[in-house]
């Protein structure tokens, strides 16, 4: 359901309102904080999940979104190995990575499948672009993504001697 | 689920899921086509509901950030609407005789066929592909592979239909490539005999009937003069990417660089294994440049339709064969 709505969204504002021929992009950014929020294993499976629906719902070939954003969720999860209970700032520059990760592997996947004329110059402009606006939206999508993976906010425990 | 599968497992078992999708879906695959449809009907409430939410705050705002810049541009626009309707009348007296021609050869041309006009009701979400969504689908017998125009010219085909909406590749897209010709006249073909060593040439003299001439034999016997010689050349026109320019590509290059200039019009060639029936305008050439290191020319056409603002465009119900669509 959260897939569905953020796909809308997609669709309806963002693919519409490009910034300087960018379209920014919502369901990566919840697939960043579902990574961020619960780990890589749980941002792997809502990339590949919100990916799938993006490619069910576009001109895409089905799993290649999925693909691009199952890795997103992992880069951006691989947070959780340095601490459970990261500060903001911290959890956005990891869904900043996240974020770069998934936007560059679809033109790369694309390119490995055989599609050419997709590597082009427009991505050293929309990769930044599209993950630092991912990495700043996080923290406001954590809730929202954590509720979404079944995830809890982890805390640093004091340990008794 | 999380902690029975460790995290390698789970990540290639997405990477390998991923990559079976994609192979059975470059494949071609009907239960792909059909969770496509299945997946459409669960989206469209959830896509209805949000436009419905959105386009009202959308309008409210452009109403009240744009009104002075639209006044301008109506201005503007009336004033262009002044001068072109001159060159209307002349366009569609050539049009008609044009079609009268057809006619009589028996060719097949887009008049040919009926179209559906649509309205594009969204963008790719994603920066990459270059698609645009319209409201009509197989309801309305829209099918795989049919071109679709705007009022300037040819935008794209369209590559997924659903009942009530299509998605249409735009000519800007690197996959996209159609069969196209260069028409241009004598006075604007730069040097050299066109029909010299050229596969691909044809130089035609146009005879056109004089109408002050009358003849009560018939329009046979009518007098005729010859206008300077038309020139078409046939290639393939190819999609780089959204801000860029087509490429026209040659059988024979060196054709191509004698007989074309700069400001020739380009439309479809037509034939069995076009994506679409001749004589529809896709754009101008603007640049014509032999690559150094080889004898590649880059013939660079400019696309008549603004594909920044599209809103509405009609499909022409032109069935291309199997092999040019997956062509």
């Amino acid at each position: 359901m959260v897939g569905l709505i953020a796909l809308a969204l997609q669709r309806a504002v963002f693919a519409r309102h490009p910034i300087h021929d960018v379209k920014l992009q919502f369901v990566l950014a919840l697939v960043a904080a579902a990574g961020v929020g619960g780990g890589a294993e749980r941002g792997a499976v809502a990339g590949f999940a919100l990916g799938l629906m993006y490619d069910l719902a576009g001109n895409t070939p089905l799993g290649l979104t999925a693909l691009a954003y199952g890795l997103g969720g992992i880069v951006a999860g691989y947070l959780h190995a340095f601490t459970p209970d990261p500060q903001w700032w911290l959890a956005a520059i990891f869904a900043t990575m996240g974020s770069a990760v998934g936007e560059l592997c679809i033109p790369v996947a694309n390119a490995i499948t055989g599609e050419s004329g997709w590597i082009t110059g427009d991505i050293l402009f929309a990769v930044p672009l599209v993950a630092v606006t991912s990495g700043l939206v996080c923290p406001l999508l954590l809730p929202t993504a954590r509720w979404m993976t079944g995830s809890k906010r982890k805390k640093w425990k004091a340990l008794s001697l | 689920m999380f902690s029975s599968l460790s995290r390698r497992r789970i990540v290639l078992l997405v990477v390998l899921t991923c990559l079976l999708l994609i192979t059975l879906d470059k494949q071609g695959n009907p239960i792909i086509d059909r969770a496509r449809r299945a997946f459409d009907i669960l989206l469209s409430p959830a896509d209805t509901a949000t436009r419905a939410i959105v386009l009202p705050v959308e309008r409210a705002w452009y109403g009240v950030s744009n009104y002075h810049d639209l006044e301008r541009e109506n201005a503007v626009l009336r004033d262009q609407i002044e001068h072109m309707k001159g060159s209307d009348i002349e366009a569609r007296s050539a049009v008609l005789q044009y079609r009268e021609l057809l006619k009589l050869d028996q060719l097949p041309s887009k008049w040919s066929y009926n179209v559906v006009t649509a309205e594009v009701v969204g963008a790719s979400p994603g920066n990459y592909e270059q698609t645009v969504e319209i409201g009509v689908g197989s309801e309305s017998g829209v099918e795989v592979g049919m071109p679709v125009t705007d009022g300037a010219g040819l935008i794209g085909r369209i590559t997924r239909v659903y009942p009530s909406r299509s998605i249409v590749l735009l000519i800007t897209d690197p996959t996209f490539a159609i069969s196209a010709r260069v028409l241009s006249t004598d006075d604007q073909v730069s040097t050299g005999d066109a029909t010299t060593g050229a596969t691909s040439t044809t130089v035609a003299p146009v005879p056109v009937v004089d109408p002050t001439v009358t003849d009560p034999l018939g329009p046979v016997a009518q007098a005729t003069t010859t206008l300077p010689p038309v020139v078409r050349e046939t290639g393939m026109l190819e999609g780089r990417g959204p801000r860029l320019t087509l490429v026209l590509r040659f059988t024979d290059n060196n054709s191509a660089l004698t007989s074309l200039k700069v400001g020739a019009v380009v439309d479809t060639s037509g034939g069995t294994s076009s994506l679409a029936p001749q004589g529809i305008p896709i754009g101008i050439i603007t640049a014509i440049t032999r690559q150094s290191g080889n004898s590649t020319t880059l013939v660079e056409v400019r696309p008549n339709a603004d594909l920044r603002r599209l809103n509405f465009v009609a499909v022409v119900l032109f069935k291309p064969n199997q092999q040019a669509i997956g062509g």
